[in-house]
């Protein structure tokens, strides 16, 4: 016989059993979920860069850093204290010269009567060598002499700020607290830490247009095919006889299930200017052109039916699925009280789908938020970045781009916009949809 | 209004499901339509209402053929086995539907709901939705969205087939009361004999598609034209046995029953079939036939035997329940013969 264990025992190893269960999708859930996002915030308050690199970096001074230097922080003097170049007799010019050959007395003479100096110019430095009494032979012999004091740190890369500040005051340049921290910020070539990403985004006119664009992408896309037409082909084959209603949503499954390059590439056929629609279009006297990219209005309707297209197909079965589920009678018995087909669609089907076309709209406006692959293969967000909608934007600033340039700080902190708009849309969608109400019962009882 | 099925067929594919159907309902008759599932009676009042189109022959109301209306113009009345209300709109606006798709007043609609709400019995109830009523409130609006148009004939699909026995008993009548008030012509599908004979005036008997007797309930009771009809009325039901007569003596082929009957057909052997119905096999009866209680059920006020004779043919008798004879018991109980219904071997009624 079975002797009842104590409740807790009984829960303790459950307990263990399931926590072991759940151990990897936890990992997973972190590693693949919440690693991203974390990153992506992380990022986001950086200035990371192809330039920068992830890594740390190194100070040296540079032609724009000192331009920075000048133009934001207005040391103009210092900057080109620091860019110019000098010629200072020191004890490394001094060695370098007996290495090269100088003579003993020269290089002693050196040491003895300009070590330690410094000329603003070349010439000065040759004059005053010239004046040594033991003096290089030669116009030759006096230039690589020169040379071999020619200080500057331009292009120079110190590894620490110590080393660097060693360097500026060995320039003889004396700097101010202020001085140094611009200083530093213009001279660090490694990522920082910084908020100017977002100031960045909110103040740059390209932000505004990328906006508008995805609200046109995901609006237009959402109401015109992914429930619009979506509710139109499952209403339509409902009304059809089943064999040709099957076969009429597998056409319309095809672009879904079609490799997207492969069907974009067949949407480019159609529009280039030696495409489909040119072939046709031209002996009527239109002008042969690239259909897809000649003006942001076409580039725009193929967006939205090469999406469309395929967005569709989701929308129509889970339409078709709902209107199967109302039970025939209602059907029948709407036709005795003397409703027409479209009196059926709106007072009998509509009605049904409710929850069907509101989720769909919720889930939909989320993927399409985030989804620009189609848009990438079409278009790359032309012509002028006319179609280039918010996660396009994030991708090529931060990932892919003519200019070599990748802006991952900034581009993460797109992503990241995209990222808090995903979660409070999806928070906001849960409340709409009312969890518990869900778990009801359904509404259609048969 | 008097509706008249003439030479009505219908086929699914290659299937012909009603061959040539004659049937005339008169006008506020209320007539039902028995049979087992698959018997045609459905397909027949779907045709009626214009659901399924007919493939042959005509379908009139009145004088009007509407072979070829759709049901929209028809102006039929249909209550569903499942109720078939709209789950979003209110009870008053299920019943208003067929008179906001006509395109009524809304003060119109009110008025004509209010009075039919409170013919059936559901006028507190306009504000609910389906979903929070019984089964038989539910059944009620369906039937005053049924009736709310004046339609000229009121279709009942196996109409109580969802409700539970008690609320079964009390829309029967209802349902009957409440067409007896409106004078409406109406047809009810059932397969349950009991509802067809307590609700209607006549019932068309089906089978495999054709209809095998119209009748008065009482009178296909006592005068069944088949075997058929006789098994399909009558709760508990008819027992059946077969054996031959000859000169007025009938015996079973094992010789297990051996009664005479006040059927003559002479000298010559003759196959028949015996049909007995339970309440004139008991005690009393006049010729006893000797057998074995195998089965007992009390119903209360009545009892239900089943008695095996040494073939194992089942008869079947019911009693008051002053009756304590258990199961296992050998008994001799008698047929009274004057009311024993006989058939010949094709299950024609002699």
């Amino acid at each position: 016989m079975l002797r009842a264990r104590p409740d807790g025992e009984v829960m303790s190893g459950s307990r263990i059993l399931g926590l072991l269960l759940l151990a990897p999708a936890f990992v997973f859930v972190v590693l693949f979920f919440l690693a991203p996002v974390v990153l992506t915030a992380v990022f986001a308050l950086t200035n990371m860069s192809t330039a920068t690199g992830i890594t740390g970096g190194a100070y040296q001074v540079t032609q724009s850093g000192m331009r920075e230097l000048a133009e934001r922080h207005g040391e103009q003097a210092l900057a080109d204290a620091l860019a110019r170049v000098r010629y200072t007799v020191d004890r490394t010019g001094i060695d370098a010269a007996s290495v090269e050959g100088a003579s003993t007395a020269l290089v002693s003479e050196l040491d003895r009567r300009l070590a330690g100096q410094s000329f603003d110019s070349r010439r000065e430095l040759e004059r005053a060598i010239k004046k040594l009494d033991n003096r290089p032979r030669g116009t030759r012999a006096l230039k690589s002499l020169s040379a071999l004091f020619e200080r500057s740190i331009v292009n120079t890369r110190f590894a620490t700020e110590e080393e660097f500040f060693d360097a500026v005051a060995g320039l003889g340049i004396e700097l101010d607290a202020t001085q140094r921290a611009a200083l530093l910020a213009t001279t660090y070539t490694g990522w920082t830490w910084t908020g100017e990403n977002f100031s960045r985004m909110f103040s740059l006119p390209d932000t505004r247009r990328t906006f508008l664009n995805t609200i046109i992408y995901v609006f237009a896309t959402l109401i015109v095919f992914n429930t619009g037409f979506a509710l139109v082909l499952s209403i339509v084959t409902h009304y059809m006889p089943d064999r040709p209603a099957g076969i009429f949503r597998a056409i319309w499954l095809l672009p879904r299930i079609s490799p997207p390059v492969l069907y974009v590439l067949l949407w480019k056929w159609l529009a280039w200017d030696t495409g489909f629609l040119s072939r046709i279009l031209v002996p009527l006297g239109f002008e042969s052109r690239n259909w897809m990219l000649d003006n942001p209005t076409n580039a725009w309707v193929f967006i939205v039916l090469i999406n469309g297209f395929v967005g569709a197909s989701m929308g129509m079965l889970i339409f078709s699925a709902a209107i199967r589920s109302i039970p025939v009678s209602l059907f029948y018995a709407s036709e005795v009280d003397g409703a027409n087909r479209w009196q059926q669609v709106r007072y009998v089907i509509l009605p049904q789908l409710r929850w069907p076309i509101l989720f769909i709209t919720c889930y939909q406006s989320l993927s399409l938020l985030t989804s620009f692959e189609y848009i990438l293969l079409a278009t790359e967000g032309g012509p002028g970045g006319a179609t280039k909608v918010w996660a396009l934007a994030a991708y090529l600033t931060a990932l892919n781009n003519y200019a070599g340039n990748l802006e991952y700080g900034y581009g993460a902190a797109l992503a990241l916009v995209l990222v808090l708009v995903g979660v409070i849309l999806s928070l906001a969608y849960l409340r709409l949809f009312d969890f518990k109400s869900l778990v009801a019962p359904p509404p259609i009882e048969q | 209004m008097r509706i008249l099925l003439d030479q009505f067929t219908k086929s699914f594919g290659r299937l012909t499901v009603i061959n040539k159907m004659d049937l005339e309902i008169n006008d506020g008759e209320m007539i039902a339509l028995l049979g087992p599932s698959g018997c045609g009676k459905s397909t027949t009042l779907f045709a009626i209402c214009g659901i399924h189109r007919v493939s042959g022959g005509r379908i009139l109301f009145g004088g009007k053929d509407v072979s070829n209306i759709p049901s929209q113009q028809r102006n039929v009345g249909v209550v569903f086995q499942s109720y078939a209300l709209y789950p979003h709109l209110t009870v008053a606006e299920n019943i208003g539907f067929p008179l906001m798709i006509r395109k009524e007043s809304k003060a119109e609609i009110a008025r004509k709901v209010d009075e039919i709400a409170e013919l059936v019995h559901i006028g507190n109830l306009l504000e609910r939705r389906p979903a929070q009523l019984s089964g038989g409130q539910q059944q009620r609006v369906a039937l005053a969205r049924a009736l709310v148009r004046k339609p000229d004939v009121l279709l009942l699909d196996e109409p109580l087939a969802n409700l539970d026995a008690k609320l079964r008993l009390e829309m029967r009548s209802e349902i009957r009361r409440i067409q007896l008030e409106t004078g409406i012509t109406a047809v009810l599908v059932t397969h349950d004999q009991v509802e067809a004979m307590s609700m209607c005036d006549r019932i068309a008997i089906m089978n495999e598609g054709r209809i095998v007797q119209i009748a008065e309930p009482m009178e296909m009771y006592k005068n069944p034209v088949s075997d058929f009809v006789a098994g399909f009325l009558g709760n508990p039901p008819i027992a059946f046995v077969d054996g031959v007569v000859t000169d007025g003596q009938f015996v079973t082929a094992s010789g297990a029953m051996a009664v005479s009957l006040p059927f003559n057909d002479g000298a010559r052997e003759r196959k028949i079939r015996l049909g007995i119905r339970p309440e004139f096999f008991g005690p009393g009866g006049a010729q006893p036939v000797a057998g074995k209680i195998t089965f007992v059920e009390a119903q209360g006020r009545e009892t239900l035997y089943d008695v095996a004779l040494e073939d194992g043919q089942i008869l079947r008798s019911i009693q008051t329940a002053t009756n304590t004879a258990t199961v296992g018991e050998k008994v001799n109980w008698g047929i009274d013969v004057e009311n024993i219904l006989l058939f010949d071997e094709d299950g024609v009624r002699l």
